[in-house]
């Protein structure tokens, strides 16, 4: 008996080893998968969802084009829609951290969604990144897991706050939607007005982001009679600001900054028609600039395969997607741990610069921070490329002009 | 605040409340003959605001918004009566003991739909019709063009709607069968065919808001779920199955909210209708024109 029990067990072993070698190729050749966890449907801003989407899966193609990370592992993404809410896009972190098991996280764009995912991120020790969600307490929290290359709030207030102290203007009126980021934006502008001893008036308007009449809040601003009209809403928001802003006769009678990028995307001036001229506007990248050798092939590619020049949201998710590759290899492990390591002990080469991560104080805490610009549009139509830099004033192209009275 | 600037929101508050009273009427007359409520009366707006939108952008020029108007409102109403007919007709022929839920759950999953449906056909974005006319001013209001043409619109459109209701033949029928669907069959009205004219008429009132607020508004996949609830508000102030309720709600709606959000704060202006409508439900829990339902 035992010795017909022994070829049998014999013969198993050889099977077990042999599917062990058949099974070690198909092992190392398993893909990386990163996270792109972005809004893609409205309340959220579906349309810098679409450009980030965009820019993640150039930089995923590069690095497999390129032979893949840790030694030939294609780099896979998975993309989830947040919708721009903090329980959408916390059960698709779930989701991207459970049942995907993705190394990384990118395209964080709402600073409210952000805020919630990040502390599963810590939980589940997966490095996220915040593509363009600017508010203070993301990285003020000094998680481990959290990282940032993109511009934070106070910063972009104290420039404006410059920009309003160069202006000389004495009538600020602020109008900000009530998320994170707008609120932050309300908080911040009235801190900072005080501490850099901006010498005008500050008001301030919270309006519910879901609202689409703001006929009320635009009135009551014109009332007030402002010498300058901040606009802090978020995808639609800003449109129906800008719009029903014009229609009471508030703008562009009284200039407006709007207070990131948006009007940037080739789909403003459908929107808006010529009720977008005048407008200024934050930017983080503008189609003069100079940019890396990663940053130049990715633009080249991007105006090939779009017909258009790149927004920042497209560039930023590239950078990000290229440099979580670059950590990965630097690791050379795709654990969380070795990938945060690898984050904070390297530098990487981003878009327009090389990108490195410290524990810096307060919200500089694995931080990377992307030059601002103030724009603005002087005639109806006008492409992204020809608007003029107004703003701060060693990049200066153009003055802030006042349109002409209707 | 002065009378100048007080008249200002006050205006601002009739004209976005009489505006959305187009809403709650298609809300409230669905109720009406149907019994149920449609909780996708949002997404009706939204496939009007885009149904204006296409057709301004391949067929018409953007002058000829006027044309379109119908346009949008036709082809809602025929989704409408198709919708009814394969999906809603079942609660009446069907031995449907819940019907409640069972309109419920239809409804809810219709708007979870055309939602979803809008995203993959049009994408997530904004797109905006071109304004049907200058900016304007209304009295003391400076006001959008699009909204004084939205105005007269429903101004327009509630009179049609009344006097329908009232002096033809059809309205006649549609009233016998609020108050009574099974009495008005021994009258020899097929009150089936009556659910799907209503339930067709009924959200093509809400593409109609959809369509005439688009450029002021936006065309995006959500734009109709604010007017739904506005709708919904207004019908509980108004009193459920009332046409003049539904107008006095929109208004008082509209009033309400503009003058909250400037006398008091504008980041809780969907709670100033609300405290509305809690106090109308503890003082007059039939709405302001509701009747009290007759039992037997």
């Amino acid at each position: 008996m035992r010795g017909r029990i022994l070829p049998i067990k014999a013969a198993a072993v050889l099977v077990a080893i042999v599917a062990c070698g058949l099974a070690a190729p198909a092992l190392a050749q398993k893909p990386v998968k990163i996270g792109v966890l972005t809004p893609l449907s409205p309340p959220g801003d579906a349309s810098a969802g679409q450009f980030i989407v965009r820019g993640a899966k150039m930089a995923a193609d590069d690095v497999n084009a390129r032979g893949g990370v840790l030694g030939g592992r294609k780099i896979e993404l998975v993309t989830e829609d947040d919708s721009g809410t903090p329980e959408k896009g916390v059960a698709g972190f779930r989701k991207l951290a459970t049942l995907d098991q993705v190394v990384a996280v990118v395209g964080q764009f709402h600073s409210s969604v952000m805020g919630a995912v990040q502390e599963l991120a810590e939980q589940f020790k997966i490095p996220v990144f915040a593509t363009q969600a600017s508010a203070r307490s993301i990285t003020e929290k000094h998680l481990t897991y959290t990282f940032r290359t993109h511009v934070i709030d106070p910063d972009r207030v104290s420039l404006w706050n410059r920009w309003i102290k160069q202006h000389d203007f004495k009538r600020v009126a602020l109008i900000a939607e009530n998320t994170d980021y707008g609120v932050g934006l309300v908080e911040e502008t009235k801190r900072l007005f005080k501490s850099m001893d901006v010498q005008a008036d500050l008001k301030t308007v919270i309006f519910d982001r879901a609202v689409v009449d703001l006929t009320p809040q635009l009135l009551e601003i014109k009332n007030w009679k402002p010498d300058l009209v901040l606009n802090g809403g978020v995808g639609t928001p800003v449109y129906l600001v800008i719009k029903q802003a014009h229609d009471v006769g508030l703008f562009p009678a009284v200039p407006m900054l709007v207070s990131y990028d948006l009007p940037a995307r080739p789909e403003f001036w459908k929107n808006l028609g010529d009720k977008g001229a005048y407008l200024t506007f934050i930017v983080y990248y503008h189609p003069t600039m100079k940019l890396t050798s990663r940053g130049e092939a990715f633009r080249a590619k991007y105006r090939e395969q779009f017909k258009e020049d790149p927004v920042y949201g497209a560039l930023n998710a590239y950078a990000q997607v290229a440099l979580v590759a670059d950590a990965l290899n630097d690791a050379k492990s795709d654990t969380g741990e070795a990938l945060v390591k690898a984050l904070l002990s390297n530098t990487f080469e981003g878009w327009n610069g090389t990108i490195s991560f410290s524990h810096g104080e307060g919200p500089y805490w694995q931080q990377w921070t992307p030059p601002m610009l103030f724009l603005q549009y002087t005639d109806p139509k006008m492409p992204f490329g020809e608007a003029k830099i107004v703003f701060p004033p060693q990049f200066k192209t153009g003055d802030l002009l006042m349109a002409p009275k209707r | 605040m002065d009378a100048y600037l007080f008249s200002q929101y006050l205006l601002s508050g009739i004209v976005i409340g009489l505006i959305y009273s187009l809403m709650a009427l298609g809300i409230t007359f669905i109720y009406s003959i149907m019994k149920m409520i449609n909780w996708a009366m949002g997404e009706f707006y939204m496939i009007g605001s885009y149904v204006q939108y296409a057709v301004l952008v391949t067929l018409l020029p953007p002058e000829r918004w006027y044309l379109a108007l119908p346009l949008a409102m036709g082809s809602v109403f025929l989704l409408g009566v198709v919708t009814q007919r394969l999906l809603l007709r079942p609660m009446y022929v069907g031995g449907i003991e819940r019907r409640d839920e069972y309109a419920t759950i239809i409804t809810i999953a219709l708007m979870v739909f055309f939602r979803n449906l809008a995203i993959v056909l049009g994408g997530p974005n904004q797109y905006a019709p071109k304004d049907y006319a200058r900016a304007t001013t209304l009295g003391t209001l400076p006001i959008s063009g699009n909204r004084v043409v939205a105005l007269v619109a429903a101004i327009v459109l509630l009179t049609l709607f009344s006097l329908m209701v009232k002096q033809t033949w059809l309205g006649r029928a549609f009233r016998g069968a609020a108050q009574n669907r099974v009495g008005i069959q021994t009258a020899g009205i097929d009150v089936l065919r009556l659910d799907m004219l209503a339930f067709g008429v009924g959200v093509a009132l809400a593409a109609a808001a959809g369509a005439l607020l688009a450029p002021d508004f936006l065309v995006y996949p959500e734009n109709g779920a604010i007017s739904t609830f506005k709708g919904f508000e207004i019908i509980v102030i108004g009193g459920l199955g009332s046409i003049p309720g539904s107008v006095v709600g929109g208004v008082l709606l509209g009033v309400i909210e503009a003058l909250g959000s400037v006398f008091i704060a504008s980041a809780y202006k969907d709670l100033y209708g609300f405290v509305l409508l809690i106090a109308l439900l503890v003082l007059r829990p039939t709405g302001l024109f509701g009747e009290r339902e007759r039992t037997v």
